[in-house]
């Protein structure tokens, strides 16, 4: 059996958990703590990966970073290459997709830290910054984990967003779920079997893991 | 007790829709799954088939690998429109199938949404351009346009060469859809798809080295519409769906 679509859903897991993770803390303490009108638009729109069909998501990021789309013209202006069919656009599609699965947990996690703690530390003359990385952050530890674990978990059983943007193209975008699918499709019957039947014991580890750090934390 | 009422007439409501059958007419219908890329064949031919008959045929588009799974597994269709010969006889050998025939024969051609891209002697040379860094294929493994591309990239020795540039559809229509939104700068498409709207607004060569696509249809063994879909397979081979095939280039 090929263990390498395995490896590539791993790398994609660990790299969109630990992207996501930098790029939402700021937001959800933004969404967590800010008040202005029109905030529940935002909210709603980081939340609107939840609620559109993985195709409609798919669509529109072959579009976008595609040699003609905006992110694919700036990309390929910066680097000479193209953004589509590479891993980096993987990661790229799941963390759009799994947006909302980090959001949430941290700013629920934000909102309940005791207000004092924030205000004592702004009498104590930290700033905005400071007190967000020394105060906020090292108390919402159990809500970070959280968020990493769904979003780790969610980019692990990633399907129809990567069937529409990858490209299937071994080592860089095909990831187990679609190795698993193409090989029912070839009536490869025995190794989509193998292959299913190694997702579970995985993934069980996996949330072990998960669980034992979480629980450490 | 105003707001329970509310509640109590959504859920009446829903009721009532639900109890609403989908369809009212009494209007034979028939299932079809059929390989992606013989969607706009096909939809003209069941138009016309319809007119004629009355009877409704609803097509399923899908990879012919992903249609034989659906039906070896118990899928209710009454009639299967592969992309290739094998699989509608092996449904034929399991028993689920009736006797294969050839509905069509197809073509696989190298398409592009950039005009300029065919300014070359030839599809061998355009490939080997460097700005061409992408290039769609059905997935070889399923989709039997990809199989033929594969051959006459094989046959030409650009199959190993070029293997940094392909890009894998999961069937026809996804690789016509990466070159047609430019995602890939070509793509290995089937003749259809060329005389389609969108299509008729790039260019294409012909892959001469590609073998013809041979495809066949069976009827399913299970279908309870047994006179019509007969009739329908017989529609497939009349003067009038001949025309319609020629046109999206199909012999």
């Amino acid at each position: 059996m090929d263990w390498q679509p395995f490896y590539v859903t791993l790398k994609l897991a660990v790299a969109t958990t630990g992207l996501l993770i930098v790029l939402a803390a700021p937001l959800a303490y933004f969404l967590a703590y800010a008040r202005f009108p029109g905030k529940s638009m935002i909210e709603a729109l980081v939340n609107l990966p939840l609620a559109l069909p993985p195709t409609v998501i798919g669509f529109y990021l072959v579009v976008v970073m595609g040699p003609k789309g905006a992110a694919g013209r700036v990309w390929e202006a910066l680097t000479g290459g193209s953004l589509l069919f590479t891993f980096l656009g993987i990661v790229i599609a799941s963390t759009l997709y799994s947006l909302p699965f980090a959001v949430q947990p941290l700013k629920a996690a934000f909102q309940r830290i005791d207000r004092r703690l924030m205000e004592s530390a702004y009498i104590l003359g930290l700033s905005r910054k400071a007190t967000f990385l020394r105060v906020i952050i090292p108390n919402s530890v159990s809500g970070i984990a959280a968020a990493a674990i769904l979003v780790f978990l969610h980019c692990m059983g990633a399907f129809g967003v990567l069937l529409m943007v990858g490209g299937s193209l071994p080592g860089e975008t095909k990831v187990a779920s679609i190795a698993i699918y193409e090989a029912v499709e070839a009536m490869k019957y025995r190794e989509a079997g193998l292959m299913s039947l190694c997702f579970i014991p995985i993934s069980y580890a996996f949330l072990l893991l998960v669980n034992r750090l979480n629980r450490g934390a | 007790m105003v707001r329970r009422s509310g509640c109590g007439w959504v859920l009446l409501l829903v009721s009532v829709l639900w109890l609403i059958p989908v369809s009212v007419s009494a209007q034979e219908r028939l299932n079809a799954a059929v390989a992606a890329n013989f969607i706009q064949a096909f939809t003209e031919i069941s138009q016309a088939f319809e007119r004629k008959t009355g009877v409704k045929v609803e097509a399923t588009f899908a990879s012919t690998g992903s249609l034989y799974g659906q039906i070896a597994n118990g899928a209710p269709y009454d009639l299967f429109l592969s992309a290739d010969e094998d699989r509608p006889a092996r449904l034929n050998r399991e028993g689920a199938g009736e006797r294969p025939f050839v509905y069509a024969r197809g073509r696989c051609v190298l398409w592009s949404a950039r005009k300029d891209f065919c300014r070359a002697r030839d599809w061998r040379t355009a490939l080997q351009d460097e700005d061409v860094k992408r290039v769609a294929i059905a997935n070889p493994e399923t989709a039997p346009y990809g199989t033929a591309a594969r051959t006459a990239l094989v046959k030409t020795g650009l199959w190993e060469a070029l293997k940094q540039k392909w890009v894998f559809a999961q069937n026809i229509a996804q690789a016509f859809q990466y070159a047609s939104t430019s995602a890939t700068a070509a793509g290995f498409c089937a003749y259809s798809s060329v005389m389609s709207d969108e299509g008729k607004k790039g260019c294409f060569y012909r892959l001469e080295e590609a073998p013809t696509i041979v495809q066949s249809a069976c009827i399913l063994k299970r279908t309870p519409h047994r006179a019509s879909v007969e009739a329908f397979a017989a529609f497939l081979s009349s003067p009038e769906a001949e025309a319609i095939k020629a046109k999206y280039g199909y012999q």
